[in-house]
C-alpha cells in the first residue's frame, strides 16, 4: 500500500511541476517554420472555408505551414482551459468575444501584439481585444443584433414598419396591435438574458457596472425601468417561458411560420431566413434614451509561450484583416469582416435578403460595450440571467431579483 | 488525502472471504512465493493501469484542492481554505439536496422499472430479442437527443404528457421551467433511459440462476410471487447490489441529463454536485475549489458505498 | 399476470387444448394478453424518441420546437450524404470503432483476471484493495481531466490513440461487474478441478470464464459503448482532424449561432445503429451460451 501511495504522491509531484513551470520561449531563425491554430469559428460548415484562407495564407508565406485544429464550439473552452493549465496552447487560437478575452489577458496567456496595422481594423471592435493602450489580440469577425418585423403582419395590422428612428414606445405600441393571442400570432420577441439586459440598460442611459467596475449598477430606476422593458414583454406581447419561449429555435421558428410580428436576434439567422415566404426586413433595434446595439466578435490571440511569435501573429493578421479572408467570408456568408474599409464591404449591401443590410453596419456604429470582469465573468453572467428568469416567471418581482442580483454579482466583484 | 486508509474498514466483514482464508499451513516458502506471483499475475493487469490513471491523477486533485487556482496563473496555497470557502458557501449545501433529492427519485424507479422488465423479457414472450433491443435503444441514444425529446414532451403548454393530463382533468405542471418540477422532470427522463441499463445487468444475473430450482420448487407447489420471493430474488441478490451501488456511485455524479435538460435552471433550482464542479473548473476559474468540492463528494460517496457493503451481507446471497 | 409470467417461462409445463377450460386457464390467457400489451405499449414508448431522430434525420432543414410530422413532407437522405461526403464520418466512425475494440477487449482481460483475484485468490488487505478498486468510480470525470492530461503531456502521449487508450484500460465497473458473476459460480466446481490437479490459470478459463458468459457479454456491451460514447477525454486529449473520434465530429455539427438539425439527428442514428447491433447480437449470445454451457 505505501508503495502505492508513494507512486501516487510522485505522480502528484510531476504534475504539479508540470503546472508551475513554464516554458521559455527562443525565437528561431527564420527557415520552415510550423504553427499551430486552434479554432472553432469554422466548426459546423465552414471548414472549408477556413481552408482556403490557410492555402491563401501558406501561398505567401512558403516558409510558414499553418496546422489547423478545428473543435466544437461548445467544448473549445473546455479544450482551451485544459490546454493552458498543461502549458499546450496552440500558437494561435481562437477567443470567444471580449468577455472570453478579459481572464485570458489578465492571466498573462496572451502574447502582446505589436506593430499591428490598426488603421486596417474597425476601431471598436480592435479596442475591445486591446488593454491599456497594449493589443493582446485580433477581432476576425463580427456578428450584431437587430430588430428583424414580419412586413405582411404589419401591412395588414395597417402599421409603419419600424425605422431607425423608433424608440422602446413605439415598439411596445406596434406590439400590442400585432399580438393576436386567439390566432396565435405574437407581436414581439426578445430573449431575457444578460446580454439582452446590458444592452437595455445602455439603451436606457444605463450601465451594468459601476464607473471603475468594482460595483453592480443597474438596481437603479432605469435600471429597473430596462429590466421591465424585456420581462414585461413575456405573456403580454411574447409567449412565456412555458409556451417553449428561450428554447432553441423557438423564436426563429415562430417568426418562419408567420406567427412572429417583430424579433431581436443576431444576423447569423439570414440564412436560415432566406427561404421564408413571409416578406421580412430589418431595423436597428429601437433604445429608449438612446441608440445602442449588442455586438458579439470573435478574436483571435497569439499564445505567450509560442516559439514563433513573428510567424503567429502574421497569420492571426492575415486571418481578421487579409483581403482574402475578407472575400472568403463575404462570398460565404460566413459572419463579417472587421476591417474598416467600408469600400470593400460594398457586396454584403446587395446580396439579397434583407433588402435593409445597411442596417447591421449603422448598428455596428452605436455599440453597447459588454461587461468585463475577469474569472468571474461567466458567474456574473449566470447569476443576472438566473434572476431575470425569475421575474419573467412571476415567481419574484423585477426589484427582488435586481436586488438579489446586485448582491450575488457584488460578492463576485468583491473576489 | 489517501484512499488506502479511509478504505480500511471499508469491506472487513465480506462473507464470502471468511471461509476461504488461504492454507498456508504447511506450505513451504516456495509455494508462498508461487501464491503471491500468481495474485500478482491476476492483479497486476487491472491495477497499473488504475494506479497511473486514476489513483494518480486523484491525489493530483487534492493536491490542486489545497490551492487557489484558475488554471491560467500559477497555483497559491490556501490549506483547506476551499473546504472552508465550500462549506460556509450555501451554493454547495443546495447542489448536494438537489443530487440527493435526483437519486432518491431516481433509483427506486429505475430499480423496480429494470427488474420488471426483465422479469418480463426473461419469459418466452415472441420476439423477445427485438423487444429487448429495443428496450436498450434509449440507454445507447446520446443525451443531446434525448433531452430534446423529453424536452418536447414535457412542454408544459403543449407537451404529450400536460395534454393527456389535461384529458383527464389535471392540470400539468411547468416541469423543466418550474423551480418545483425540474428535477422530477429530469429525474423521470433518466430513469427511462436507464431502464434498459438495469434490465440488461438483471438479465444476465436472471440467465445464471439454474431452472432446476424453479422445476424443484414448483413441485413443492409454490406460487409465482412465492418462488419470486424464495429462489429469484435472492438468487439475483449479487447483482441487485451490483446495480444498487453502481447506480448510486453514478447517481451522485449526475451531470450530462441536467446540462442537457435543464442547464440546473431555472435559476439554479436542479444544479448538481458535478455541474457545479465542471463549472467552477472550466467557466468560473476556480479549479481549487472544484477539486475540493470532488474531495467532498467522494467522502459522501464513500461513506454511503461502506454502509451497502456493511448491510450486505444481511442480504445478499453468493453461490 | 403473475401465472402468466410463470407460465410462459416454461411453456413445455403448459397444459394446452385441455377440454373444459378451468377458470384459472382462463386468468393465465387474460394475464398473458395484458403483459403483452403492456409490453409492447412501453416497447412504443422506448422506441418513440428514436423514431423521432429518424424523422427529423430525414426532413429537410428540420428544426426542433415544431411537432415532428409522422410523414415529412421532402423526405430526403441529403443529411447523410453530407454526413460521409462532406464531412469525414467514414473515418471518424472507424476511429471509434477502432477504439471501442481495443478498450473492450483490454478490459475483458483486465477485468476478469482481477475479478477471478477477488473472488478466488484471498491475500491479505484484498478488501481494502478492492475497496481502493471502487473508491476509482467515487471521483467526478470532471477534475481529473486535468491532471491526466498534464500527466500525459509527461509520457509524451498527446494526440495519440495511445493516450486516449491507456485511461480506459481498466475499470472497477467491469471488475465489480464480473466479481460478482464469479461469486455466483459454485465452489465445488473449482475443488473438483483442483483434485484433478487444475491450477489457478486452468481453472480461471477453463472452468469460470465460461460459467460467467452472460456477464461477459454484458461487459462487452458497455465497455464498448463507454468507449464509443466517450467525449470530454477523448475530446482534449485527440486534436488532430485525422484522430477525431464520432461524439466530437457529432458536437462538432452544433455551431456557435446555429445548427444543422437534421444533419445532427442523421449522425445520432449512425451512431446509435451499431451500438444497438452489438446488443442484439451479445444477447443471442447469453441465450446460447446457457443453453450450451453444461453446469446447468
Amino acid at each position: 500500500m505505501n508503495r502505492k501511495l508513494m507512486v501516487a504522491l510522485g505522480l502528484a509531484g510531476v504534475f504539479a511541476l508540470a503546472v508551475t513551470g513554464c516554458a521559455s520561449a527562443a525565437p528561431k531563425a527564420s527557415g520552415p517554420v510550423t504553427i499551430t491554430y486552434s479554432n472553432f469559428i469554422s466548426n459546423a460548415g465552414n471548414e472549408k472555408n477556413l481552408d482556403k484562407i490557410v492555402a491563401a495564407f501558406e501561398k505567401k508565406n512558403p516558409n510558414i505551414t499553418v496546422t489547423v485544429k478545428t473543435l466544437p464550439y461548445d467544448s473549445y473552452g473546455t479544450a482551451l482551459q485544459t490546454d493552458l493549465a498543461a502549458g499546450t496552447p496552440a500558437d494561435v487560437f481562437d477567443i470567444n468575444g471580449p468577455s472570453s478575452y478579459g481572464p485570458l489577458q489578465a492571466n498573462g496567456v496572451l502574447a502582446e501584439l505589436k506593430a499591428v496595422p490598426s488603421a486596417k481594423y474597425n476601431k471598436a471592435l480592435l479596442d475591445s481585444y486591446a488593454t491599456d493602450g497594449k493589443q493582446y489580440a485580433l477581432p476576425t469577425s463580427f456578428s450584431d443584433v437587430v430588430l428583424y418585423y414580419n412586413k405582411d403582419l404589419f401591412d395588414k395590422a395597417g402599421l409603419k414598419y419600424p425605422t431607425s428612428s423608433w424608440t422602446w414606445k413605439d415598439e411596445t405600441a406596434a406590439a400590442q396591435k400585432l399580438t393576436n393571442k386567439a390566432a396565435g400570432v405574437w407581436g414581439d420577441h426578445q430573449p431575457v438574458t444578460y446580454n439582452e439586459y446590458y444592452k437595455a440598460l445602455v439603451q436606457n442611459g444605463a450601465s451594468f457596472l459601476s464607473k471603475n467596475g468594482k460595483k453592480a449598477a443597474f438596481n437603479t430606476p432605469a435600471g429597473i425601468e430596462a429590466a421591465k422593458w424585456l420581462v414585461g414583454k413575456s405573456g403580454t406581447t411574447m409567449p412565456t417561458v412555458a409556451d417553449g419561449q428561450g428554447t432553441a429555435d423557438f423564436d426563429t421558428n415562430l417568426f418562419k411560420a408567420g406567427k412572429l410580428a417583430m424579433l431581436h436576434t443576431g444576423i447569423w439567422v439570414f440564412g436560415s431566413f432566406a427561404d421564408t415566404p413571409a416578406n421580412w426586413d430589418i431595423a436597428v433595434e429601437p433604445g429608449n434614451t438612446t441608440t445602442a446595439s449588442a455586438v458579439f466578435s470573435n478574436g483571435i490571440g497569439v499564445s505567450a509561450t509560442s516559439k514563433h511569435p513573428a510567424e503567429a501573429q502574421k497569420w492571426a493578421e492575415f486571418m481578421s484583416s487579409s483581403d482574402e479572408e475578407v472575400s472568403v467570408r463575404l462570398d460565404a456568408g460566413w459572419e463579417l469582416p472587421t476591417i474598416s474599409d467600408t469600400a470593400k464591404l460594398n457586396s454584403y449591401l446587395t446580396k439579397g435578403k434583407p433588402a435593409n443590410r445597411q442596417a447591421v453596419f449603422d448598428a455596428a456604429k452605436k455599440i453597447a460595450p459588454a461587461p468585463s470582469i475577469g474569472d468571474n465573468q461567466s458567474a456574473m453572467q449566470d447569476a443576472i440571467t438566473g434572476e431575470l428568469v425569475e421575474a419573467q416567471a412571476g415567481r419574484e418581482s423585477v426589484e427582488q431579483a435586481l436586488t438579489n442580483a446586485e448582491k450575488k454579482i457584488n460578492t463576485l466583484l468583491a473576489g | 488525502m489517501s484512499v488506502s486508509v479511509a478504505q480500511t474498514a471499508l469491506l472487513d466483514k465480506e462473507p464470502q472471504f471468511r471461509h476461504a482464508i488461504p492454507t498456508r499451513d504447511g506450505r513451504t516458502a516456495r509455494n508462498r512465493a508461487r501464491y503471491t506471483f500468481t495474485v500478482l499475475a491476476f492483479l497486476l493487469p487491472s491495477a497499473i493501469p488504475l494506479l497511473l490513471f486514476v489513483l494518480g491523477p486523484m491525489v493530483a486533485a487534492a493536491w490542486v484542492s489545497l490551492h487557489k487556482w484558475n488554471l491560467l496563473a500559477p497555483m497559491q496555497w490556501v490549506g483547506l481554505g476551499n473546504y472552508a470557502k465550500l462549506l460556509t458557501d450555501p451554493i454547495t449545501g443546495d447542489v448536494f439536496v438537489h443530487t440527493i433529492y435526483y437519486i432518491a427519485g431516481y433509483l427506486p424507479l429505475v430499480y423496480f422499472g429494470g427488474l420488471a422488465l426483465a422479469l418480463a423479457l426473461n419469459t418466452a414472450l415472441k420476439g423477445r430479442s427485438i423487444l429487448r433491443g429495443i428496450y436498450f435503444l434509449p440507454v445507447v441514444t446520446s443525451w443531446i437527443v434525448v433531452a430534446l425529446v423529453w424536452r418536447w414532451l414535457l412542454s408544459p403548454t403543449s407537451g404529450i404528457v400536460n395534454t393527456v393530463l389535461a384529458a383527464v382533468g389535471i392540470h400539468g405542471p411547468g416541469w423543466w421551467t418550474d423551480p418545483h418540477w425540474a428535477m422530477p422532470a429530469i429525474i423521470v427522463a433518466s430513469s427511462w433511459k436507464d431502464l434498459g441499463f438495469v434490465m440488461v445487468i438483471l438479465l444476465a444475473g436472471l440467465q445464471a440462476i439454474p431452472t432446476e430450482l424453479y422445476d424443484a420448487s414448483k413441485v413443492d407447489g409454490a406460487g409465482w410471487w412465492r418462488r419470486l420471493f424464495s429462489v429469484t430474488l435472492p438468487l439475483l441478490s449479487p447483482s441487485t447490489f451490483f446495480v444498487i451501488v453502481i447506480s448510486l456511485i453514478n447517481g451522485f455524479q449526475v451531470f450530462d441529463q441536467v446540462y442537457a435538460m435543464t442547464g440546473g435552471g431555472p435559476n439554479g433550482a436542479s444544479e448538481v454536485v458535478v455541474q457545479q464542479i465542471y463549472d467552477l473548473t472550466f467557466r468560473y476559474g476556480r479549479a481549487g475549489e472544484a477539486s475540493a468540492l470532488s474531495w467532498m463528494l467522494f467522502a459522501v460517496v464513500l461513506a454511503v458505498t461502506v454502509i451497502q457493503v456493511r448491510g450486505q451481507r444481511r442480504w445478499v446471497t453468493y453461490g | 399476470m403473475a401465472e402468466a409470467l410463470l407460465t410462459a417461462r416454461t411453456p413445455a409445463r403448459r397444459t394446452v387444448g385441455r377440454a373444459p377450460r378451468s377458470r384459472e386457464a382462463k386468468l393465465r390467457l387474460a394475464g398473458v394478453i395484458v403483459l403483452h400489451l403492456v409490453i409492447i405499449v412501453g416497447a412504443i414508448a422506448m422506441f418513440f424518441p428514436f423514431l423521432w431522430t429518424i424523422i427529423t434525420s430525414i426532413t429537410p432543414g428540420a428544426s426542433l420546437t415544431t411537432t415532428p410530422a409522422l410523414i415529412p413532407k421532402n423526405p430526403s437522405l441529403g443529411a447523410y450524404q453530407r454526413l460521409f461526403v462532406e464531412r469525414p464520418f467514414g473515418q471518424v466512425i472507424l476511429n471509434s470503432f477502432l477504439l471501442a475494440v481495443i478498450t473492450t477487449a483490454v478490459q475483458l482481460v483486465t477485468s476478469s483476471t482481477a475479478a477471478y483475484a477477488f473472488s478466488r485468490l484471498p491475500f491479505r488487505g484484498q478488501n481494502v484493495v478492492f475497496g481502493v478498486y471502487l473508491a476509482t468510480m467515487m471521483i467526478p470525470l470532471q477534475v481529473l481531466i486535468v491532471p491526466l492530461f498534464v500527466e500525459l503531456k509527461a509520457f509524451g502521449l498527446l494526440d495519440t490513440y495511445l493516450g486516449a487508450l491507456l485511461p480506459t484500460f481498466a475499470t472497477a465497473f467491469g471488475i465489480f461487474l464480473l466479481r460478482q458473476a464469479i461469486n455466483q459460480v459454485p465452489r465445488e466446481l473449482d475443488e473438483a478441478a483442483t483434485i484433478d490437479g487444475a491450477g489457478h490459470f486452468r481453472i480461471f478459463t477453463g472452468i469460470i470464464l465460461p460459467n460467467i458468459r452472460p456477464a461477459i457479454a454484458t461487459l462487452v456491451v458497455f465497455a464498448f459503448m463507454g468507449s464509443w460514447n466517450s467525449f470530454l477525454w477523448p475530446l482534449v486529449v485527440l486534436r488532430s482532424p485525422e484522430l477525431q473520434t464520432l461524439p466530437i465530429a457529432l458536437a462538432g455539427l452544433q455551431g456557435q449561432y446555429t445548427s444543422q438539425w437534421d444533419v445532427i439527428m442523421a449522425g445520432s442514428v449512425v451512431s446509435v445503429l451499431p451500438m444497438l447491433a452489438l446488443y442484439v447480437f451479445a444477447q443471442k449470445y447469453v441465450i446460447q451460451g446457457v443453453a450450451s454451457s453444461g453446469i446447468k
